[in-house]
């Protein structure tokens, strides 16, 4: 694995005292945070900042990472020694695998185990910390449900005793009628515990891949129908591709574009189910042959339509 | 070696809400921080209501609240009210940008 360095990250020194670091991570919180920010890289950047702060802004991690990290370069290849971290508990699995395998013994603050909490003495339990994640699927999945691969790096111990990590793959059956934001709980599929204590539960955030056809707000779905202006004028019935499956719609006569045509029901199927919006798109023929033209001018001609009436025009 | 995969399926916070306990848990707080929000109305339900701890129940949206006021009190050390202003405020960005890409709108 590559080795990071935590303090370029955080644009500090090594010698950075424990307020300058803070200082800077709040800067660069602030700069990147995704809800504010416009690089196009937030979240990647908010993630490496804080997988930074989490090292640098605990004395003993930041102790630990100096100790190690000693005489290495960014992107140069990183090996523990063999020794290391053989008696620690585990972290929690968002940052990356370079602090995984670095930072899966220092840990977090435990949390207490309820009754099994009898301090660090013979009776000491503490269950597992939860894992927090992202998983993304597509507009149909929600539609219709998924199943979905998630590989975790989770710590284990070897033969030896030692605190090791592996990858572990979860293939998660997504239920349908999902929507974006919602959160999947995968009980006991956390971190594990310590002493016996129960293990962490995995919380999966649900969010949708962009589809240039459609835009989803909650449960309700959105799709622009392109029609042709005879088809707008005149009203028709039209075939339309959706996420669950081509229907027949009709367009009122004297449509424009903009027009919303509702269907109940037919958005995410959620506890509450969505309904999809279809939205006219009245889109002109080009003026590319004679006879195109020839009708242009006739409508010219015969219709007396000024579409800037209402501007005074 | 193939890796072993385990097949599990997602419970969805909507149709299992937490328990205060629970929702302390994953966001690694006390539950008395869960109840104070829900005292002052920024998580669960009406803030009007007695508090019940044994029957308060929490669903997706009061996690991820959950979770970006954790971070907030705790990345910039902020007062708990001024947290939850930012993250009402954060909210309301995220409905309007929503609303805008619904609309077929850009920001500039």
């Amino acid at each position: 694995m590559e080795y990071k360095d935590y303090y370029t990250v955080l644009g500090v020194e090594r010698s950075a005292s424990a307020d300058e670091i803070k200082k800077a991570y709040r800067k660069l919180v602030r700069q990147y945070h995704p809800d504010v920010s416009k690089h196009k890289d937030a979240d990647a950047k908010t993630k490496e900042i804080n997988e930074a702060y989490d090292v640098l802004g605990d004395a003993e991690k930041r102790a630990a990472y100096d100790e190690l990290g000693r005489g290495y370069r960014p992107g140069q290849e990183f090996r523990p020694p063999p020794d290391w971290g053989s008696q620690f508990d585990v972290n929690g699995a968002e940052g990356s695998d370079f602090f995984a395998d670095l930072f899966a013994h220092v840990g977090r603050r435990g949390r207490a185990g309820g009754a099994g909490m009898g301090g660090m003495g013979g009776g000491f339990r503490m269950a597992g910390e939860d894992i927090h994640a992202g998983i993304a699927i597509d507009l149909r999945d929600a539609y219709q449900g998924a199943t979905r691969n998630v590989t975790l790096r989770v710590p284990e111990r070897n033969a030896a005793g030692r605190t090791v990590t592996r990858d572990k793959t979860l293939s998660v059956t997504i239920p349908k009628g999902v929507t974006p934001g919602q959160q999947l709980r995968l009980g006991g599929q956390g971190q594990p515990g310590i002493g016996g204590g129960p293990a962490g539960d995995l919380y999966l955030e649900v969010q949708l891949n962009p589809d240039p056809r459609y835009r989803t707000e909650g449960a309700h779905v959105y799709e622009n129908v392109p029609v042709t202006p005879w088809e707008a004028a005149l009203g028709a019935s039209i075939s339309v591709p959706t996420p669950s499956g081509p229907v027949e719609v009709t367009v009122p006569p004297g449509s424009q574009s903009g027009r919303k045509l509702r269907l109940k029901g037919r958005g995410i199927p959620a506890a509450q189910p969505g309904d999809l919006y279809l939205i006219l798109d009245v889109v002109l023929p080009p003026a590319s042959s004679d006879r195109a033209r020839e009708l242009y001018q006739a409508m010219a001609r015969d219709l007396a339509f000024n579409p800037r009436d209402r501007i005074g025009a | 070696m193939m890796a072993q995969v385990h097949s599990l399926t997602g419970v969805l916070l909507d149709d299992v809400a937490l328990t205060l306990e629970e929702l302390a848990r994953a966001c690694d707080v006390e539950p008395d921080w869960v109840v104070r929000h829900v005292r002052a109305g920024v998580l669960g339900g009406a803030p009007d209501m007695p508090v019940q701890a044994a029957s308060l129940r929490f669903r997706s949206i009061d996690l991820l609240r959950a979770r970006r006021l954790r971070d907030i009190e705790r990345d910039f050390d902020a007062n708990e009210d001024l947290a939850a202003l930012v993250v009402d405020m954060a909210d309301e960005i995220r409905r309007l940008r929503a609303r805008m890409h619904v609309l077929g709108m850009r920001l500039v």
